[in-house]
């Protein structure tokens, strides 16, 4: 039986991945990336995308993101935000 | 008194050879290692056939080894060509094509995304980091190679101040990115005027913020050489984060800053921005666009007994108007005046009966005369005729003035006020696009039958780009395939966020797209 974290963390990344796959990569013609890859390096993250990244968390997580939460550490890449996202819910 | 940029780093080189002159991703380098490893790299560069007045292209993230390449391009008497590390592969072709690189300090990365066309026509890379295997585009060498070379004196070369120091490429309305050429005596007379101005000093902690492709970085490197100062290099992952960015402008002790507006406001919005968080700063500086009114009030609010200007002049003059900001009119101004003239540069608007407006609240449009003035666009002489203009207003002699395509007021307090532009040239974070460079990216789509490119106002970035595409078969095209297509052809804030579809675009009765009605059709 898997544990109520295991089934709902790939569900999560896939979320976050989806929206800035559709909001934010494709805009601006990036097709694909990976989960592990730096958003702020390929570009597909600018200095707006980052808070249409913070308001979907928030508004579909129902987790608050504080502005001191909005670095490097915690929104560098899908896998940095999801670990953020788990963290915050498992609170 | 310099008249060649080299000139200010070897002045600051023996006046303070152990400072600290650049610091980058945790790495520094003092003024002697930077006059030293310049000197290497202008060997290097003429013994590769460098010649006074040939391109180099520099193409790479900003790092310590920016400052240098900059510095010993200009010793070999050549012309440096800051690249957007970010932009597409395409575009970078274009403009080492255009302006005739055939040597680029760069990357093993950034390299190996040059197309084999682009890579053909070079005949030698310095590559600042990663593998120099290669087996197209001429002789590649490491970074590590300038140890070979004499550290002690520059290569000797003639040069004077006439001479082109480096060309900024900015959006072209023709579809390509044109090429400003600028010489030293441009480049110095602006940072003279900003020394003098904002008397910076060999205490000073200046940041960069700005690419190294974008003309108010000139500011930031020159004046920080020239006053034997200390540059900290504003990198991506610190310029997306307002709160990594508001720290280390305080662990850094920042004491003047200079950006775009946008970049201001995203730290007013979220991060803490309070003046006893940051005691050494003193002095803040923005231009590329408008300031909004209400957020102008909150920073100088919030950074009491800094002194904050704005700072105002296309690439093609750098800056040639400023505008002290006056907290105490800051309540009833509804607008921020562009300001007046910089020392050693005159500006004046003429009317549509071609006079020059003395008349308060009269507009026209700007023009800039004086040494600031660049002599034009590389190869394209025909776009420099339009632009830079022989001064018809005086008959003695023969000088060149630039229009601007600006439309200003000078207003009752003498001050020059921006009204908005002739064309359609927009500003986007600081960036200037041509509207027609991004309907030309679109238009090269084979599924497009007509493209018009919208600015829609934006309270922080100034304006976000919308397109209205007209379709051959609009059932087959998607707004993400032409992002994706825009993406290969155009800078990523060239990119339009949203892309409509209509059957045909709205005309004019000369067959042009109506603009206005197309506004009224698609509302912003």
């Amino acid at each position: 039986m898997p544990t109520a974290k295991e089934s709902t963390e790939p569900a999560i990344k896939t979320q976050i991945r989806q929206f800035i796959q559709e909001n934010l990569a494709e805009v601006k013609g990036i097709s694909s990336f990976r989960d592990d890859e730096s958003l702020m390096e390929n570009g597909v993250i600018d200095s707006l995308g980052i808070f249409r990244v913070v308001s979907f968390l928030e508004e579909n997580f129902g987790v608050r993101v504080g502005d001191e939460e909005i670095n490097p550490e915690n929104l560098s890449s899908v896998d940095t935000i999801e670990k953020l996202v788990t963290a915050k819910l498992n609170k | 008194m310099a008249y060649i940029l080299q000139q200010l780093l070897k002045k600051s080189a023996a006046l303070y050879p152990g400072k600290t002159a650049v610091w980058a991703r945790g790495r520094s380098i003092t003024y002697r290692e930077l006059e030293e490893k310049s000197n290497r790299l202008a060997h290097l560069l003429q013994q590769h056939g460098v010649r006074k007045g040939d391109r180099v292209g520099l193409y790479f993230p900003k790092a310590v080894e920016s400052i240098i390449s900059m510095f010993g391009v200009l010793k070999a008497g050549g012309v440096y060509v800051p690249l957007d590390p970010q932009a597409p592969a395409d575009r970078v072709g274009y403009i080492l094509g255009n302006c005739g690189v055939r040597v680029l300090i760069t990357n093993d990365e950034k390299r190996r995304g040059l197309s084999s066309e682009t890579l053909a026509a070079l005949e030698l890379s310095v590559l600042t980091a990663g593998d120099t295997k290669s087996s197209n585009g001429g002789k590649v060498v490491p970074w590590s190679i300038l140890a070979e070379f004499p550290a002690d004196h520059e290569p000797k070369v003639t040069l004077t101040e006439t001479d082109l120091a480096y060309i900024l490429y900015t959006s072209g309305s023709t579809g390509r990115p044109k090429g400003v050429m600028l010489s030293h005596q441009n480049a110095l007379t602006f940072v003279e005027w900003c020394a003098e101005t904002f008397k910076i000093t060999s205490d000073d902690h200046l940041s960069n913020h700005a690419p190294l492709h974008f003309d108010l970085s000139v500011f930031d490197v020159y004046n920080t050489i020239e006053a034997g100062a200390t540059m900290f290099l504003v990198t991506e992952d610190l310029a997306l984060f307002p709160t990594t960015l508001a720290n280390f402008i305080e662990s850094k002790g920042i004491t003047v800053w200079y950006s775009v507006p946008s970049a201001l406001i995203l730290l007013l919005l979220h991060a803490n921005i309070k003046r006893e968080r940051f005691p050494s700063l003193r002095t803040v500086l923005f231009a590329g666009e408008v300031f909004p009114m209400k957020y102008l009030r909150r920073l100088a609010e919030s950074l009491p007994g800094v002194d904050l200007y704005n700072l105002y002049g296309p690439t093609e003059t750098n800056v040639c108007t400023y505008y002290k900001v006056e907290p105490a009119r800051l309540e009833s101004l509804d607008k921020l005046p562009i300001g007046i003239a910089c020392e050693n540069t005159e500006v004046f608007a003429v009317n549509d009966q071609d006079q020059i407006v003395t008349q308060p609240d009269e507009s026209g449009e700007l023009y800039v005369r004086g040494p600031a003035v660049t002599y034009g666009y590389w190869a394209d002489a025909e776009k420099t005729a339009k632009m830079v203009v022989s001064n018809r207003f005086q008959k003695h002699f023969q000088e060149n003035m630039y229009r601007t395509g600006d439309l200003v007021t000078l207003a009752e307090d003498g001050n020059y006020y921006f009204l908005g532009r002739r064309d359609s040239m927009i500003k986007s974070r600081g960036y200037r696009i041509e509207l027609g460079e991004i309907e030309s990216a679109l238009l090269s789509h084979p599924g497009v039958k007509e493209a018009a490119a919208i600015a829609v106002p934006d309270d922080i970035v100034g304006n976000r780009i919308k397109a209205v595409v007209s379709a051959h078969d609009s059932t087959a095209l998607k707004p993400a395939e032409l992002q994706q297509f825009c993406a290969a052809r155009i800078p990523k804030y060239m990119i339009p966020e949203i892309i409509e579809f209509l059957e045909d675009l709205p005309k004019t009765s000369t067959g042009k797209i109506d603009r206005v009605r197309l506004l009224e059709t698609v509302p912003a």
